[in-house]
């Protein structure tokens, strides 16, 4: 046994021996299914630098590790759901109900704290009920996060007041969603949400790899009876993730508020839910669960970041930025297939040359 | 045989990952004969019937029908051309009728529309040529039907005009012994019709009354093909893995006076007055026709189906399993009937799977180590011999006998006073049978009550220490080691037992009353 490579993760192809070369040991550490993305996110930068001169320059690429953090948050529940073969469409909504609770807590009380706790409780709460609906009620996931994606939209409006938006002028909450780390005279500063979203990336990386938690949404996402048999509570495991997903979802609607300087019902999380889902099976997650991890998300969150970002530099309209991310997804999904089979093929034929060899 | 064969295969080589399946295998099948292919799992059995069936194709060598060369593209093509296989787990569609079921695909149409009146006529004169009167309703949903049924359904859709090669992959393993005794009968018809059959199966029994010819392979490649009248059981496991049939059941008896596991008066959906106990280091076997209600005792002692009423006691201490989870944590165990769909999780490693029960005992404060988990998981997994090129392999990818062995890792890691295991080497092959009841056998010793749900019969007698018979939901007799045969078996499973499958799907468990 191989000591060096121990994770029990899905990316953990270890390296054949000493004969490895550089190539076959990084696409060892860093997963297949991930170098894909990699080397799609060079390709991107590279075909981007070439039309534009701006794309390296420092303020921009912090401008798109803003861009991505609130997606990015609300995608990281989102790949622990669909992981154990679950789905949550719900989470725009929920980031919308975050985003009015927590502009509620500051302009009614004053207290920074309390409104991210609030916006997060909500998150979390609303997540419990999705929760509440898939296992009491036995709603399939799909349908049920379906429901209270329009529901909790409406919860939104009803609890902002005339259902407009609430505006928040506290600026210490501000910093939130708008502050800058590190600022000098040539830096402009990271992003303090870029900053949450690698924070919480990392916590959710370790959980979801190391944790028993994590390791039983796996099981569960890759055979739920096996899972329950093996002594895993199907029903508290989705509890919790559901109500992770929707305290992400609310972090996420009180760094919008923290942005907007405002609490909105819908403007900055409508849509949220689709990119979400669309960067988690970009990352390499499968609808049936079982497969999929954190890192794979996030690389899938800076892609269309970047491709969102390069598409805005060289002019071209927001319709095609949509039309491009649509393809972006199925590409990525089919190259995936297509490397499946033919791995399979490659091994196969190894296999049989090397019989042939020893007789 | 002068007759030119209805079926020749010639220097057929497959290759898949991490493993060569067949090597310059070559083959006749007469027509108006029964050939057998035996061999362990992994001997390459399935992947010749898949390459027959269309759904692989060979990387080199011909397949012949009728003296003519045919490359099929699908299975449909090998369907039409006459080749028909049977699987082992019947592809049945749940929603659908069983007439629906045996015709899909060619549907009778009406100008258009499906004609439900011939439909169902078709139906009930193909059960009625067959012999399968009054055992299966045609408009019964595809999700009611008994494991037998299913592959009723599948036998019946795979006689149609044009058959030449019927291949059937272990139909018995989920039949009782009347059902097999009429699949018998109908292999019997097809043959005298000139049918080409190929039979595989673990059961050498059986294999031995039914077979002309016997083709044993081993490693994927073709060790010999015997006349069944020529040959003996004994001659054909030696081809097969080297070794002798009688060194597959040995065991000591180990028994303590401790009454580890005790049910009292025990009811469900499926049971009434189910009254058992095992001691530590007693290997209790549990046996029954389908629909007896072991697997549904199982999963209820285990919290995974509801229980009515009774006592449950471990180790003294009475428990009420409401899941899985408790049941563990009260020191119990369930190695399920169906390895693939309630055992295992595929997708993921082989070291995931063997330590799926203990990840809370692993971990503190909720994380695990890897490290710790290899710690843990790999030695197991070398002690059982699982075959896997890692402890990272994706556990679906392994045979049937190494995926049995890491579901057993699974709770020799989790070391269970009480051990239940349903039908623990179904579809196993015989060298994988001989360490699984080895295994058993150390596992009894080592002090754990086991119970010992089989369907097979050698297996039971060699086994277990007593046999509790199971009857329409209770026990309804209990067989010590010397009164334990397979005719006192028999006599207390059957008594009352009529052979309707008449499908009853509110209440299964007194289907077979």
């Amino acid at each position: 046994m191989d000591s060096s490579s121990v994770e029990p993760g899905p990316s953990a192809a270890r390296p054949s021996a000493s004969s490895a070369g550089v190539f076959k040991r990084i696409t060892a550490t860093v997963g297949p299914e991930n170098l894909s993305l990699i080397i799609a996110l060079a390709i991107l930068v590279a075909v981007i630098a070439s039309q534009t001169d701006s794309f390296f320059l420092t303020r921009n690429l912090l401008n798109i590790g803003q861009n991505v953090s609130v997606v990015g948050l609300v995608a990281i529940g989102v790949t622990i759901v669909i992981v154990s073969a679950g789905l949550d469409i719900s989470v725009g909504s929920i980031a919308g109900v975050a985003s009015v609770v927590s502009a509620l807590i500051i302009t009614q009380f004053d207290t920074e704290i309390g409104s991210v706790a609030g916006g997060i409780a909500a998150g979390a709460a609303l997540g419990l009920v999705n929760a509440g609906v898939i296992t009491f009620l036995r709603v399939n996931p799909v349908i049920a996060t379906l429901a209270t994606f329009s529901a909790f939209r409406g919860l939104a409006f009803l609890i902002a007041p005339g259902g407009r938006s609430i505006g928040v002028l506290d600026q210490e909450f501000a910093w939130l969603g708008i502050g800058r780390l590190f600022a000098g005279e040539t830096f402009p500063g990271i992003p303090v949400p870029l900053v949450i979203l690698i924070g919480v990336a990392l916590i959710a990386h370790f959980v979801l790899r190391y944790s028993v938690f994590g390791r039983s949404v796996y099981a569960m996402g890759g055979n739920p009876t096996a899972a329950r048999l093996a002594g895993i509570n199907l029903t508290r495991m989705k509890f919790m993730m559901y109500s992770a997903s929707g305290a992400l979802a609310g972090l996420a609607g009180v760094i919008v508020t923290a942005r907007t300087s405002s609490g909105q019902p819908a403007s900055g999380t409508q849509g949220l839910e689709l990119e979400a889902i669309t960067a988690v099976f970009l990352g390499g997650a499968i609808l049936a669960g079982g497969k999929g991890t954190i890192a794979g998300t996030m690389l899938a969150v800076i892609l269309i970041g970047t491709l969102s970002n390069g598409m805005n530099l060289m002019g071209i309209p927001t319709f095609y930025q949509l039309v491009a991310k649509g393809l972006l997804l199925i590409i990525a999904v089919a190259i995936g297939q297509w490397r499946m089979v033919r791995s399979e093929r490659l091994q196969a034929r190894a296999i049989a040359s090397t019989s042939v060899e020893k007789k | 045989m002068a007759v030119a064969p209805i079926l020749q295969v010639a220097n057929i080589d497959k290759a898949f990952p991490n493993v060569r399946a067949l090597s310059d295998v070559s083959l006749d099948v007469h027509g108006g004969e029964v050939i057998a292919f035996m061999g362990e799992n992994g001997a390459g059995k399935s992947t010749l019937l898949k390459i027959l069936s269309g759904d692989y194709h060979a990387d080199s060598g011909t397949v012949t029908l009728d003296g003519s060369e045919v490359r099929f593209h699908g299975p449909k093509d090998a369907r039409t051309a006459g080749i028909r296989v049977i699987y082992q787990e019947p592809e049945i569609i749940p929603h659908i009728t069983v007439a629906e079921n045996v015709f899909v695909g060619e549907l009778p149409t009406k100008r258009g529309a499906v004609d439900f009146r011939k439909l169902i006529a078709d139906t009930w004169q193909s059960l009625h040529d067959f012999g399968f009167e009054g055992l299966i309703d045609p408009n019964a949903l595809g999700s009611s039907l008994s494991p037998a049924q299913r592959h009723i359904v599948e036998i019946l859709r795979a006689l149609k005009p044009g058959l030449k090669v019927l291949a059937l992959d272990e139909p018995t393993s989920s039949l009782t012994d009347d059902e097999a005794a009429l699949l018998f009968k109908l292999v019997g018809q097809l043959r005298a019709q000139g049918v080409g059959i190929i039979y595989v199966s673990h059961r050498l029994h059986e294999i031995m009354q039914i077979a002309d010819r016997i083709a044993v392979l081993r490693d994927g490649k073709l060790v010999g093909v015997k006349q069944a009248a020529d040959t003996s059981e004994d001659e054909i496991v030696a081809m097969m893995v080297g070794r002798n049939l009688t060194d597959l059941f040995t065991r000591d008896h180990a028994i303590r006076d401790q009454v580890v596991l005790s049910v009292e008066n025990l009811s469900s959906q499926w049971h009434h007055d189910v009254n058992l106990t095992v001691r530590a280091g007693e290997v209790v076997g549990l046996a029954g026709l389908i629909g007896a209600g072991r697997t549904e005792l199982a999963k209820v002692l285990f919290g995974e189906y509801e229980r009515d009423g009774g006592v449950v006691t471990i180790n003294g201490k009475p428990h009420d399993m409401r899941h899985p989870s408790e049941a563990i944590a009260a020191g119990m165990g369930l190695a399920p009937e169906d390895r693939r769909g309630e055992g295992l999780v595929l997708v993921r490693s082989v070291l995931e799977n063997s330590v799926l029960a203990i990840l809370s005992r692993l971990s503190r404060l909720g994380m695990i180590s890897p490290a710790k988990l290899r710690a843990t998981g790999g030695p197991l997994i070398r002690k059982l011999d699982v075959k896997t090129p890692s402890l990272d392999q994706e556990v679906g990818k392994l045979s049937g006998g190494n995926q049995q062995k890491v579901v057993l890792a699974r709770w020799l890691a989790a070391r269970p006073s009480v051990l239940i295991l349903d039908e623990p080497t179904r579809g196993i092959d015989v060298g994988a049978k001989a360490e699984i009841y080895r295994l058993i056998d150390e596992l009894a010793s080592n002090g754990i009550a086991i119970l010992l749900i089989s369907s097979e019969m050698p297996e039971l007698l060699g086994l277990a220490d007593r046999i509790l018979v199971m009857r329409g939901g209770t026990i309804a007799g209990e067989l010590s080691r010397d009164e334990a045969s397979e005719e006192a078996i028999l006599r207390l499973a059957m008594v009352h037992h009529s052979p309707s499958l008449s499908p009853d799907p509110a209440n299964p468990g007194q289907a077979m009353q």
